[in-house]
C-alpha cells in the first residue's frame, strides 16, 4: 500500500523537476541574452500562446478532429481485421509476412504515397494516420483473440456453439485487455500520422503551422504550436487511457 | 510499456508448407494483376506505375538511387548508434538513485506520449538543412524508448539476485555489471528495436523537410514531380533497408545473449 507521503513524493517530485527545468530554461535564456528566434524563453512562449490563441485553436481543431477520426477508424478496422484473421487460417497465412514486414519498415516513409493517391486534403491525412495506427491494434487484438482461454473455447465447442457465438461470448471478452492497451499506442500514432501528413501536404493544421513558421524564423510560433499539439496529443491519450481503465474494470467485473 | 518478446508470437506455429507457399502465391498473383491491370486500363503515371516500370527505374537510375540510399543508410546508422549510447547511459543514470528515478522517469515517460515528430522543424532552425539537423532529430526521436526500456530493465532485476550480491559483499558497481546489466539485456533490446524504427523515421522525416539528399528526398521529389516509378523504387529500397537493419539487430541480440549465457535471461535465475 502506498502511503500519503510516498504519493506526494511520486507525484510531487516529477512535477517539481519539470518546473525547475522550465525555470532553468528561462534563466539561461535571459542571462545569456539568447535571441528569440533561436530559443524563446518559456515566459515569452506563454505570452505568444495567449496572444495568438484563436489562430492556434483553429489549427488545433483541424489536427485534433483529424486525429480523432483516424484513431476511431484505425481501432475499428484493426478490431474487425483481427476477428477476420482469427477465423480464416488461410488469410492469416497469406497476410502474415505482410503484417510482420509492415511492422519492421518505417511506415512514415509511405506518407507521400497517400498524397499522390488521395490529394492534399483531409482525406489523405486521415487515411495515412489510420494506416499508421491500424497495425498495433490489429496485432494486439489478434494476440488476444488467439490467446483466449483454451478451456473456455473447448467448452463452447462441446456445447455446440457456432464460431460466431464463440467469438462474441468468449474470444472478444478475452481479447479486450489486449485491444484496450493497443488503443493507447494507436492514439499516439494517430497524432504522429496527422502531423507528418500536415508537414507534407502543407495545407492546414498545427503541423503545417510548425513547418511554415520555420523558414520565417518565427520560433515563438513553433514553440506555441508544439505546446498546443502536446495538449491535443495528451488529451486524446488521456481520454483513451481513462476509457481503457473503465473498460478493464468492467472486464474484470470489479 | 515495454514488453519482452515479440507481440507477433501469435504466428509462432510450426512452419508448414502452406505458410510459405500461400503468401508467395498471393504476392505473385498481386504483382501479375497489378502489371496486367495497368496494361489494359492505363492510369496516370503520377499515381501508379506498373512493377516493370519500377524495375526499369531501379536498373536505369541505379547510381543515383545508390547515392541517396548510402546517404540515408549512413545517417540512420550514426543516428541509431548515438541514440543507443545516449539512451542506455541515460537509462542507467536515472536508475542510480531512487530520487533521480522518481524525479525524471515520469517526465521521460510523459515525453513518450507527445508527438515528438512535430519538433523536426526546430532542428532545421537550429542546425540548418544539412546532415547535422537530421542526425540530431533522429537521435532525439530514438533515445527515449531506449532510455525507458533500459531503466525498466535495470529496475526490474530479481530481488533475490541483488540480495545475494549484497550478502556476498559485492560493491554497487559489481552488482551493476554482473547482475543488473545482464538482467536488463532483453529489455534493452526491446527498446533498441523500437529505437531503430524511430531512428529511421527521424532520418526520413528529416529528409522530407530538409529536401537535400537521401531516399526521403527522392520520395518527396518524385511525388511532386508526378513520376511515381522512382517513388515506388525508393520505397522498395527503404523497406529492404528496414528489414535488413532489423535482422542485423536480431543477430546482435542473439550474439549478446549467447555471450552472457542462459542463466542471465531474465527468467533463468530461479
Amino acid at each position: 500500500m502506498r502511503g500519503r507521503p510516498q504519493l506526494s513524493r511520486t507525484v510531487g517530485l516529477p512535477i517539481a523537476t519539470a518546473v525547475m527545468l522550465c525555470v532553468l530554461w528561462q534563466i539561461i535564456v535571459t542571462a545569456n541574452g539568447i535571441p528569440e528566434y533561436i530559443l524563446p524563453a518559456p515566459f515569452d512562449v506563454g505570452r505568444t500562446l495567449l496572444a495568438s490563441l484563436p489562430n492556434l485553436l483553429a489549427h488545433a481543431s483541424i489536427s485534433g478532429t483529424e486525429a480523432v477520426a483516424a484513431f476511431l477508424l484505425a481501432t475499428l478496422l484493426g478490431f474487425v481485421a483481427a476477428a477476420v484473421l482469427t477465423y480464416s487460417p488461410l488469410l492469416r497465412d497469406i497476410f502474415y509476412p505482410a503484417i510482420v514486414g509492415f511492422q519492421l519498415i518505417p511506415k512514415v516513409a509511405l506518407a507521400p504515397l497517400f498524397i499522390v493517391w488521395l490529394g492534399t486534403e483531409s482525406a489523405s491525412r486521415i487515411t495515412f494516420a489510420t494506416f499508421l495506427s491500424f497495425f498495433p491494434v490489429l496485432i494486439s487484438t489478434l494476440t488476444g483473440l488467439q490467446n483466449a482461454d483454451p478451456t473456455a473455447v473447448r467448452l463452447c465447442r462441446s456445447l455446440t456453439a457456432s464460431d460466431w457465438q464463440t467469438l462474441v461470448s468468449v474470444r472478444i471478452p478475452f481479447s479486450l485487455p489486449y485491444f484496450l492497451s493497443a488503443t493507447k499506442v494507436a492514439a499516439t500514432l494517430a497524432v504522429t500520422g496527422i502531423v507528418v501528413a500536415e508537414f507534407i501536404t502543407a495545407n492546414a493544421g498545427l503541423g503545417f503551422l510548425i513547418l511554415s513558421s520555420g523558414p520565417r524564423m518565427e520560433t515563438l510560433t513553433i514553440f506555441a504550436a508544439i505546446f498546443m499539439l502536446c495538449i491535443v496529443g495528451l488529451s486524446l491519450y488521456g481520454t483513451v487511457a481513462l476509457l481503457e481503465r473503465a473498460g478493464r474494470r468492467w472486464f474484470t467485473g470489479a | 510499456m515495454v514488453t519482452k518478446g515479440s507481440s507477433l508470437q501469435v504466428f509462432s506455429r510450426p512452419l508448414g508448407a502452406r505458410r510459405v507457399v500461400a503468401p508467395v502465391i498471393f504476392a505473385l498473383a498481386f504483382f501479375i494483376v497489378w502489371e496486367v491491370w495497368l496494361r489494359f486500363l492505363p492510369m496516370s503515371r503520377a499515381v501508379i506505375a506498373p512493377p516493370s516500370a519500377i524495375y526499369t527505374t531501379i536498373v536505369n537510375a541505379f547510381p543515383i538511387l545508390m547515392k541517396h540510399t548510402l546517404s540515408t543508410l549512413v545517417e540512420i546508422m550514426i543516428g541509431f548508434m548515438s541514440a543507443s549510447a545516449v539512451g542506455i547511459a541515460l537509462g542507467a543514470a536515472i536508475t542510480l538513485s531512487t530520487s533521480i528515478r522518481q524525479a525524471f522517469y515520469p517526465n521521460i515517460v510523459g515525453f513518450q506520449l507527445i508527438p515528438k515528430v512535430a519538433v523536426a522543424p526546430l532542428f532545421v532552425v537550429w542546425l540548418g538543412v544539412g546532415s547535422p539537423s537530421r542526425l540530431a532529430f533522429s537521435v532525439f526521436m530514438a533515445f527515449f524508448p531506449i532510455a525507458v526500456a533500459t531503466a525498466t530493465g535495470l529496475a526490474n532485476t530479481k530481488g533475490d539476485a541483488v540480495r545475494l550480491c549484497r550478502s556476498l559483499t559485492a560493491t554497487n558497481w559489481q552488482t551493476f555489471t554482473s547482475v543488473r546489466l545482464p538482467f536488463a539485456i532483453p529489455f534493452v533490446f526491446a527498446g533498441l528495436k523500437v529505437g531503430l524504427t524511430m531512428a529511421m523515421i527521424g532520418i526520413i522525416v528529416g529528409e522530407f523537410i530538409t529536401g537535400q539528399e537521401g531516399l526521403g528526398y527522392v520520395i518527396m521529389f518524385a511525388s511532386s514531380a508526378g513520376e511515381s516509378a522512382p517513388l515506388y523504387a525508393a520505397l522498395l529500397i527503404l523497406a529492404t533497408m528496414g528489414l535488413g537493419l532489423y535482422s542485423c539487430l536480431l543477430l546482435v541480440e542473439v550474439a549478446v545473449q549467447r555471450w552472457y549465457g542462459a542463466p542471465f535471461s531474465s527468467e533463468g535465475f530461479a
